[in-house]
């Protein structure tokens, strides 16, 4: 289907043209097309949209999702499919946090000791997955057991502590008028597609995801990097635990299953991130990148609903119908490739 | 004969590739004709076009002296043109007569098992399985066998011509025989059989008449008596083609590089011995099944091993993973580049630095212009375009695919060498550069061991033979003695005596 542009762009001889139009022309143009639809819609309905701090919103409001795309997507590339249990890992890591603050321990020991907890689950699942259990099964029993620990501890309870607390520059805090949330956004970011593209890590990861069997063949074995991705993911979602934990100083084990961010549950909102991104749910195709756009497009049509008083259930409504229209645009695209063969 | 199908001055091109130019093909009334040629010469775009399932080319198709166009394979099928892919469309778990009357149309809505088999039944015959019962599951016939099911399924909807896209692939010599007998058997009842091979010892045997493919045009088709294989090559290649095989080596066998002692990987019946020196080219010959594929795995470090030793340099060498086989200095390339040989849907660059990501890259780091170089040098060496390193490498045809799956292993500087299928769905030019590479490197001091199926490939290529037969180790054959009938009659029937040696 792409057939008639890759010959208008061959004498340009650079195969990187080639590569992009064959591999992103429609799922680019759709989006950008559809980005800029919402956009103008957006400048257009509502007044308040092209401000700089409704921009500045839109960008807060995809932080949290954002980084925890951007850590799932890691799974997702490798092949490991999705951690169902992204939104239970926050539940028991911001109990954790917490339950530490308001203890006293301070912000630096409450950081390590939710890390510790976030990197234990994660290896464990990773495990469980790199030894051949499937990807959904374990990460749905992770979820529970995650989800029930943080219940147990918390007695279902909201955990408080008071402020001033050591947390408060990253839940709270700004630099240069962005808040520090954003900027780790940014930074979680940026630095992850770095090492997707750079690293042999990042190769090792786009290898195992695109053929585990020939992955094991060249030397590079799934076990190691389900317990690393997993991991990876989960420190995400300890992160964004932490920071909204700092934030609202405070903690529920249902902080994330319900009216939090954009709209429901958290897990899904990731999830559809990772999606509308346009990264391959098979593995081995798709970035970061991809998934941090992702994040800040259901953000910007989330905002949009929000200013023009759509409540909750179109909301949502609106994140499924994004995740059909990206998964049939990135069909569509992987298909025209396939054609030339 | 009359002429039942005719295409004349097909045109077929994709962005700026063009597959077929000016293409002619026809087929007469039970004739069998053999459709050869290079990979991406366009067999295969000609086959679509005229089982209907590639409707974007200009020129006249004719069916009958009838102009035709088939948008869709069911209207093909309809006309009476049925194709047998080179994948196979069974499914497994469901008996044979199932899997015949898949599409349904000619049975009655309600049909029990037992109307199906026997409705089965004179299908069954015709392909030459007579012994099978139709109500087993497919998954319980062999390979071959079920090749020729699906062959019978194309039967059940009564076609006129028979599209048979390289059905012996992936089959061993007994079972390719019987695919070559039920062609006979069909052209003689009266069917048409357009049969496209890379193997040209069965388009010989076969075809009436043979048609060549070259670079999308098509030549003037040919009795087949009055070609030799030699003739046929070369009209493929355009060109010359002087000898398919570098010159065997006899290098010295003092020291061993690789010896297997005993090694009994899964799947086999007993365990296997056998050493490869440097400089050599040891050949392990066998047919499906014969267990020469799994002790190169088992070596590898890619098939689970029950018991035995591998010295490897001299040193004790047992690797369970690829990975430990790849840090010693032995590459394995399987018999199946799809499965995993390749990563399809990545650039051809990371394909072949993939087994050596610790050369390229430092502190974790990758080293990109280290990549570039080493992946240029090992594509150079195997003739694969270097301009299109970032090509993904699933767009690549079966031959440079090939070059790809086994030039990656290059990159980790392999003391041995590992192949299985060296050339399975491999042109007959990319076969050549193939042969030539795995000769240079064992003139370099390194051990190449190959498995293969293919009788010309091991009398060809090989300085010394092991062969094996149904998971059992038969015997070893030098390089004086090895030809066609001495390897043949060690991988097909060991165990017959011939007269004189049953008096002995």
């Amino acid at each position: 289907m792409t057939g008639g542009m890759i010959g208008g762009a061959r004498d340009a001889a650079t195969g990187y043209v080639d590569r992009l139009v064959r591999d992103y022309s429609a799922l680019v143009v759709c989006l950008i097309a559809l980005f800029l639809i919402v956009f103008i819609a957006g400048m257009v309905t509502a007044p308040n949209f092209l401000t700089l701090f409704n921009f500045k919103t839109i960008i807060r409001d995809a932080a949290l999702v954002g980084i925890m795309a951007v850590g799932l997507t890691f799974v997702t590339l490798s092949g490991n499919f999705f951690l169902l249990s992204m939104k239970e890992t926050a539940a028991l890591c911001i109990i954790c946090f917490a339950t530490s603050m308001s203890a006293g321990y301070g912000f630096e020991i409450s950081f390590l000791l939710t890390m510790l907890i976030a990197l234990v689950a994660g290896a464990a699942q990773g495990a469980l997955i790199g030894l051949g259990g499937n990807p959904i099964v374990v990460t749905l029993g992770a979820a529970g057991l995650l989800f029930g620990l943080g219940s147990w501890w918390s007695d279902n309870l909201v955990v408080s502590f008071r402020r001033p607390h050591g947390a408060e520059w990253l839940g709270t805090g700004s630099f240069l008028g962005l808040p520090n949330i954003t900027i780790a956004f940014i930074l979680i970011a940026v630095s992850a597609e770095l090492v997707l593209r750079y690293t042999k890590f990042g190769r090792q990861v786009y290898l195992i995801g695109a053929n585990r069997a020939a992955g094991r063949a060249t030397g590079h074995e799934n076990f190691p990097m389900a317990i690393k991705v997993c991991m990876i993911a989960s420190v995400c979602s300890a992160f964004v635990a932490i920071a909204f934990s700092a934030q609202v100083s405070s903690a529920h084990v249902n902080y994330f299953s319900s009216e939090f961010g954009s709209s429901g549950d958290m897990t899904i909102m990731v999830i559809a991130t990772v999606m509308v991104g346009g990264n391959s749910i098979m593995g081995g195709f798709g970035s970061t990148l991809r998934s941090s756009l992702g994040a800040i497009f259901i953000s910007t049509v989330d905002n949009m609903m929000v200013l023009h008083g759509f409540n909750s259930g179109p909301r949502v409504l609106a994140v499924g119908l994004m995740i059909v229209f990206s998964i049939i645009v990135f069909a569509l695209v992987r298909r025209g490739a396939r054609a030339q063969e | 004969m009359k002429t039942l199908l005719k295409l004349s001055a097909i045109n077929r091109s994709f962005g700026a590739i063009q597959a077929l130019k000016d293409a002619d093909f026809e087929i007469g009334e039970s004739e069998v004709m053999g459709l050869v040629g290079e990979n991406g010469a366009g067999k295969s775009t000609l086959v679509k076009i005229i089982s209907g399932f590639d409707d974007g080319y200009s020129g006249e198709f004719e069916m009958d002296g009838a102009a035709v166009r088939f948008p869709n394979p069911a209207r093909a099928e309809r006309a009476g043109i049925s194709i047998a892919q080179q994948e196979l469309s069974l499914i497994p778990a469901m008996s044979v007569a199932e899997n015949i009357f898949l599409a349904g149309d000619q049975v009655p809505l309600v049909a029990t098992k037992q109307v199906l088999a026997r409705r089965a039944r004179p299908y069954l015959d015709e392909v030459g399985l007579d012994s099978v019962d139709p109500s087993i599951a497919v998954n319980r016939l062999s390979v071959g066998e079920q090749q020729l099911v699906e062959v019978a399924r194309l039967l059940a909807r009564e076609p006129r011509v028979l599209i048979l896209d390289e059905p012996t692939a992936a089959l061993g010599e007994s079972d390719s025989m019987r695919i070559l007998a039920m062609v006979e058997r069909l052209a003689a009842s009266g069917k048409s059989i357009i049969y496209v091979s890379h193997r040209l010892d069965e388009i010989f045997k076969i075809s009436h008449r043979i048609t060549v493919l070259r670079d999308g045009m098509s030549q003037k088709p040919r009795a087949a008596s009055e070609l030799n294989v030699q003739s046929l090559v070369e009209s493929m290649l355009g060109r010359e083609l002087r000898n398919m095989f570098p010159p065997r080596a006899s290098p010295a066998r003092d020291a061993p590089l690789l010896e297997v002692r005993g090694v009994w990987p899964d799947a086999t019946v007993e365990p296997f011995s056998f050493s490869a020196y440097p400089g050599e080219i040891l050949g392990l010959a066998g047919q499906l099944g014969s267990g020469s594929g799994d002790i190169l795995a088992a070596v590898g470090g890619a098939r689970g091993i029950r018991e035995g030793r591998i010295a490897f340099g001299g040193r004790s060498f047992m690797p369970r993973s690829p990975k430990e086989a790849i840090e010693a200095g032995i590459a394995y390339c399987s018999d199946d580049r799809k499965l995993d040989g390749l990563f399809l849907g990545r650039p051809i660059r990371e394909n072949l630095t993939s087994p050596a990501l610790d050369r390229i890259s430092g502190f974790g780091i990758l080293r990109r212009g280290v990549e570039r170089g080493l992946a240029s040098l090992n594509a150079e060496k195997f003739t694969v375009d270097v301009s299109r390193m970032r090509t993904e490498a699933g767009l690549l045809s079966g031959g440079n695919q090939q070059k790809v799956a086994l030039g990656k292993w290059l990159a980790i500087e392999p003391k041995v060498i590992l192949v299985n299928e060296p050339t399975r769905g491999v042109d007959v030019g990319a076969r050549a550069e193939i042969y030539r590479k795995l000769r240079e490197f064992a003139d370099e001091g390194k051990a190449v061991v190959f498995a293969s199926t293919d009788i010309q490939e091991i009398t060809g290529l090989a300085d010394r033979v092991v062969t094996f037969y149904r998971g059992m180790q038969i015997g070893e054959i030098t390089a004086e003695s090895i030809s066609a009938a001495a390897v043949l009659e060690q991988i097909t029937h060991p165990f017959s005596r011939s007269p004189e040696a049953a008096q002995a």
